[in-house]
């Protein structure tokens, strides 16, 4: 089983909008141009099309509420909240 | 036994959590919000250690993945756990990454014998770089993920199993995946080894729906911890011989201090009432 080929197209479909609808319209194209096999091909062609839609809605979601900044703030106000109390 | 609940270390909630740490057993501080910063920032980080009981957990890492983890990342999460000195650190059984682009989040891998063999040799390089293998958290799922030739509750088994793991137990992740793919909840409980469950999520969420009107529950954490969700504990807590960890999780539109603390005793009495129905039945 071509694993990493797998996780790799998961993952642009995941997060890329054009590569998700050129999926959509030909499923079987788009998996063998990843270098899948034929068994992964046909779970591809049978994807959860309804849970597709929604993962990626909520991965973008993700994608621009998080980040090294928002990390920043939260060990920034982590500390100050220890150094109050102290 | 004693079993202990707590929460989600948040910086918003640090004041109420600071306040009430007499009603808080133990804090879980997100270990990657830690990855970037130096020996200033990580001392702000043992002094909370040294106020309060406190565990780590990642989000990031990509363990369950055919691709090997990166020991960049490793090395970042050792570096967090030595500042800590957490009880115990966890990770998520999802992929976050593949072909050089980040998901964002969460994503479930196909549940295969080649996604076992990957996330088996990335403990075991976690074991040699962090010097400690996480606990394994069963994630939340909007697909119902392609590729997979196992259902959820054996993947997480033969993943517990073959990299000889322990777990952490979502409930509410639990309870969305069974609305969603309509499967026994309590079935998935009983196919697990409960024997590796050593500390257990809860959280909140709400249904979204798609273009075409089909509604699915998603696991959000900005919700109140559902009754199904307290009723999974108690069956949990019913089934269980070892001491459990329970953390409320909430990522934000924060209720009062005194809500989440009631959420903590309703996780208390939900897990009293389970051990004592085992207590019962022996």
């Amino acid at each position: 089983m071509s694993a990493r080929a797998f996780e790799a197209l998961l993952a642009r479909l995941y997060t890329d909008e054009q590569a998700r609808r050129d999926f959509l319209t030909d499923p079987r194209g788009t998996a063998a141009r990843a270098g899948l096999e034929p068994s992964e091909i046909d779970s591809l062609a049978a994807i959860d099309r309804v849970g597709l839609e929604l993962s990626a809605e909520s991965f973008a979601r993700k994608r621009a509420t998080r980040g090294p900044r928002r990390s920043a703030w939260r060990r920034r106000l982590t500390g100050l909240a220890l150094w109050l109390r102290a | 036994m004693r079993d202990r609940v707590g929460l989600g270390w948040r910086a918003e909630l640090a004041a109420g959590i600071l306040t009430h740490a007499d009603r808080i057993d133990l804090v879980e501080v997100i270990a990657d919000d830690w990855f970037e910063c130096g020996r200033r920032e990580l001392r702000a980080l043992r002094t909370l250690g040294a106020q309060v009981p406190l565990v780590l957990h990642g989000v990031g890492l990509g363990l369950a993945s055919s691709v090997p983890v990166d020991g960049h990342r490793l090395e970042a999460m050792a570096r967090v756990l030595e500042a800590a000195r957490p009880e115990f650190w966890s990770e998520h059984l999802a992929f976050v990454r593949g072909g050089g682009r980040e998901i964002g989040h969460l994503a479930a891998p196909p549940r295969t014998a080649a996604t076992i063999e990957g996330a088996t040799a990335n403990l075991d390089r976690a074991r040699t770089i962090v010097g400690s293998a996480p606990l394994l958290e069963n994630i939340a799922t909007l697909i119902d993920p392609p590729g997979s030739d196992r259902d959820e509750a054996v993947f997480v088994r033969d993943v517990a199993e073959t990299a000889n793991a322990e777990l952490l137990l979502d409930l509410h992740n639990l309870h969305a995946n069974s609305v969603n793919f309509g499967f026994d909840a309590l079935a998935y409980l009983d196919a697990l080894p409960i024997h590796r469950i050593h500390a257990v999520h809860l959280a909140g969420g709400r249904w979204i729906s798609a273009s075409g009107g089909q509604r699915r529950l998603l696991d959000d954490h900005l919700h109140d911890v559902p009754e199904a969700v307290f009723t999974l504990l108690e069956e949990l807590g019913a089934r269980s011989l070892r001491p459990l960890t329970v953390i409320v999780e909430r990522d934000g539109s924060y209720p009062p201090i005194a809500a989440l603390l009631d959420e903590l005793d309703q996780a208390r009495g939900a897990l009293a009432r389970g051990r004592a129905r085992r207590v019962r039945a022996a």
